[in-house]
């Protein structure tokens, strides 16, 4: 059976999508055959960070509906042989959305693959319940920032709670800290809440630290999932959160200030 | 300096205080049809009508003139004392005032809930109540961080939470609440007006105190206690904070 992992975050524009699709790459790179779910239903988006929006025929409501066979929506990765998307609808409801459906959907998926990630909308609604409900394990992305810590607490809150391992009283979600967008040295001026703080308030494991950076903003726009910009800290720190995903040792990185060499200073030029 | 009153010389102080009220939301004008549900309820749970002060709720009625006294008449006689009402028109509101009754504006919205329906202490579902064990003497232990959102209570002890309490987060015990942690949400102690109740926590941060129905807010928390170990106890009505080390 597949591991199902969910990406939540309660709060909107923290890089939910952005992660997911990041982590999904990862781990299909890594070699694990993987599917990426879109539960934003309405408002769909991970198409356009993986890069296939021209290719979506059917979604996700289709098939709870039963209107396409699972695989007919189902689309393969251009870039990555193991990786595939299950885009969600954009003219639908988010009612359109069924525990019994997604249910099914999961189980015949699990029987496929290694890894299937949840992408969840943001808000504590039917679609985020929904896409957290069958988790196994939880990735949970949080900002340098006072609403999105408290909004990720909200969500660790209902993850212990709402979802079926909870209800069935099995062993709880395995809850992953993500911090992303962050930034050392406007964490230094005190501008942005810093790591320790936010492992103290959530008190979960840290999973992996996304820094503040350009790549990541150009990977969007080309739908290029940043994990593959290698050269990128932001593509090595989503690489690194993978392989501890993966249960590997890896020290954590980004997460302080550098010096700039002399060689940038003279030039000017920035990390990339 | 400061505004030097003769307190010996007063005769009273006014303050501020939340007290627990029930409300009773009437669906029905008629005396009779009030009086053969009270009897009904008399019988199931005699130990909730002893004295009882109650506010009767007219906002769900549509009658612009009700049988206020013979309505109140049958809650005494049932041992509920009507002490105000809430909502309806303008002679409702002046025969409450001739009845020497206290009213209220309608309330805004839904926020009351239905007695019956929700006990008004009993943890939401989200609080996962397994993790907060009972123990002998009535009061609980919980383990963990009780997270934004969740809500856990001791409705009839102490409250010990081995663990934070995050911003957003509630806890209520009718005796003390015991924070091994942080505390940054909300702590109630003395929901049932225990006055020797105390709030006690390793990392003052809280949003609010209360102990039974005095509280304070974060603003009005010296900031010089703010993050220190404390204990918060009612002394002279007041609520005094504590520096524990």
């Amino acid at each position: 059976m597949a591991k199902i992992i969910v990406v939540t975050s309660g709060k909107g524009g923290v890089g939910k999508t952005t992660s997911a699709a990041a982590i999904a790459t990862g781990l299909a790179l890594r070699g694990n055959k993987t599917v990426v779910i879109d539960f934003d239903v309405g408002l769909r988006n991970l198409d356009l960070i993986m890069g296939c929006e021209r290719r979506v025929v059917y979604d996700l409501v289709n098939v709870i509906q039963g209107e396409a066979g699972l695989n007919q929506a189902l689309i393969r990765d251009k870039r990555v042989d193991n990786l595939h998307i299950l885009p969600a609808s954009q003219t639908r409801d988010k009612d359109a959305l069924t525990a019994e459906g997604v249910e099914k959907i999961l189980d015949t998926l699990g029987k496929d693959f290694d890894y299937i990630l949840c992408d969840s909308p943001a808000g504590i609604e039917r679609g985020a319940q929904l896409a957290m409900y069958f988790a196994d394990e939880a990735v949970v992305v949080t900002n340098p920032e006072v609403s999105s810590v408290r909004d990720s607490d909200r969500i660790l809150g209902l993850l212990a709670s709402k979802t079926r391992r909870a209800e069935r009283g099995e062993d709880p979600i395995k809850e992953h800290l993500l911090i992303t967008r962050y930034n050392p040295a406007r964490v230094t001026e005190g501008d942005m809440l810093n790591l320790d703080d936010i492992r103290e308030i959530l008190a979960i494991d840290l999973i992996g630290l996304i820094p503040e950076s350009e790549a990541v903003l150009r990977a969007s726009n080309q739908g290029v999932p940043v994990t593959h910009d290698d050269s990128s800290d932001a593509g090595q720190a989503y690489m690194d959160t993978v392989s501890r995903l993966l249960g590997e040792d890896v020290p954590l990185r980004f997460h302080e200030m550098q010096k700039k060499s002399l060689l940038s200073r003279m030039f000017g030029g920035g990390r990339r | 300096m400061s505004l030097n009153v003769d307190r010996a010389g007063m005769a009273f102080t006014f303050k501020g205080g939340m007290l627990p009220m029930t409300v009773m939301e009437l669906a029905s004008a008629d005396p009779e049809q009030i009086r053969e549900q009270l009897s009904g309820k008399l019988s199931q749970s005699p130990a909730f009508f002893q004295h009882t002060p109650v506010v009767l709720s007219v906002e769900k009625l549509d009658e612009p003139h009700l049988a206020l006294e013979r309505i109140c008449a049958v809650c005494r006689t049932h041992k509920l004392l009507p002490v105000a009402v809430r909502g309806g028109s303008d002679p409702v509101k002046q025969s409450a005032w001739a009845l020497g009754l206290g009213w209220f504006p309608p309330s805004d919205g839904a926020r009351s809930r239905a007695l019956e329906e929700v006990p008004p202490i009993e943890p939401v579902r989200e609080a996962e109540p397994a993790a907060a064990t009972p123990t002998a003497s009535g009061g609980r232990i919980y383990r963990g961080t009780v997270r934004s959102g969740q809500q856990i209570s001791a409705p009839e002890g102490d409250l010990v939470v081995v663990g934070a309490v995050n911003a957003g987060a509630e806890v209520l015990a009718a005796g003390s609440i015991h924070v091994y942690g942080a505390l940054r949400g909300r702590a109630l102690a003395g929901i049932h007006g225990d006055t020797l109740a105390g709030i006690f926590c390793r990392e003052l941060r809280a949003e609010l105190l209360s102990v039974a129905g005095t509280y304070k807010r974060m603003e009005d928390i010296d900031p010089h206690l703010l993050g220190s170990s404390v204990q918060v106890t009612l002394s002279d009505a007041q609520l005094g904070i504590t520096a524990l080390d």
